[in-house]
């Protein structure tokens, strides 16, 4: 009773590798990624990636814009946006990323650099716009 | 509603394996097999040998073929490779080159 439905729903369409599935190698490209099952390859993706509760991602490296983790995720992180660890992730690597934010319950073991600058009064190196002022970012 | 979805802009290189049914719209280059039903979309490539009950395909496979079941080949598919199923269609405009083995 093989249902195959060609749906085109055009353009970018959400990719998301089911609860059953394995997939072992690399995967990359333009599209955000719901990964359900287990993936175990390097993740190189320019959209967001939802690592789902229950999924496994064994890797080395993991780049996307947005990252959202509810599931086991090992592996060294980059994101371009923000990452999230909901209270189910279990995350073993070295994430880095414009902001993390953790959930309770969530387990993390690695190295968390978030970019930000300090102000100058604190010490951080002030944009050279000269006036000592903060810069304003973002 | 398929489990697995590999989406248009993305590119699987490597085996995939899954208990449900896969439609691929991007690239897979390797192995890919499922206990249901894949479906190759139009505009989708696919380099690797196929094992699964059955298989639609509207884009681009070159690759052996296994399937328990069923194989259609869509108008404007293209097809290298040797398929081996029980039922087989090819409709007009599909492209193929290979051996057919329906197992008679």
């Amino acid at each position: 009773m093989a249902q195959a439905r060609t749906s085109t729903r055009g353009g970018d369409r959400e990719a998301r590798i089911g609860r059953t599935a394995r997939v072992r190698g690399r995967v990359h490209g333009e599209g955000d990624l719901v990964i359900e099952g287990a993936v175990e390859g390097d993740l190189a993706i320019r959209g967001d990636l939802t690592v789902a509760e229950g999924a496994e991602v064994t890797s080395s490296t993991v780049e996307a814009h947005e990252v959202r983790i509810a599931g086991a995720l090992t592996g060294d992180v980059a994101a371009s946006g923000s990452v999230r660890l909901s209270g189910a992730a279990r995350v073993r690597g070295n994430v880095r990323a414009a902001a993390v934010a953790i959930d309770d319950g969530a387990r993390f073991s690695g190295r968390l650099e978030v970019e930000f600058e300090l102000p100058p009064e604190l010490g951080g190196a002030s944009r050279s716009e000269g006036r000592g002022r903060p810069a304003a970012r973002r | 509603m398929a489990s697995t979805v590999i989406g248009a802009g993305i590119t699987v290189e490597g085996e995939i394996a899954t208990d449900e049914d896969v439609i691929v719209g991007g690239v897979v280059k390797g192995k890919l097999s499922a206990k249901e039903g894949v479906t190759i979309e139009h505009g989708a490539s696919v380099e690797a040998d196929v094992a699964s009950a059955s298989l639609v395909v509207a884009g681009s496979l070159i690759g052996n073929v296994s399937a328990s079941e069923r194989v259609d080949l869509q108008a404007g598919a293209r097809l290298v490779g040797n398929v081996k199923a029980a039922r087989v269609t090819i409709a007009d405009g599909a492209q193929f080159k290979g051996n057919v083995d329906m197992d008679i």
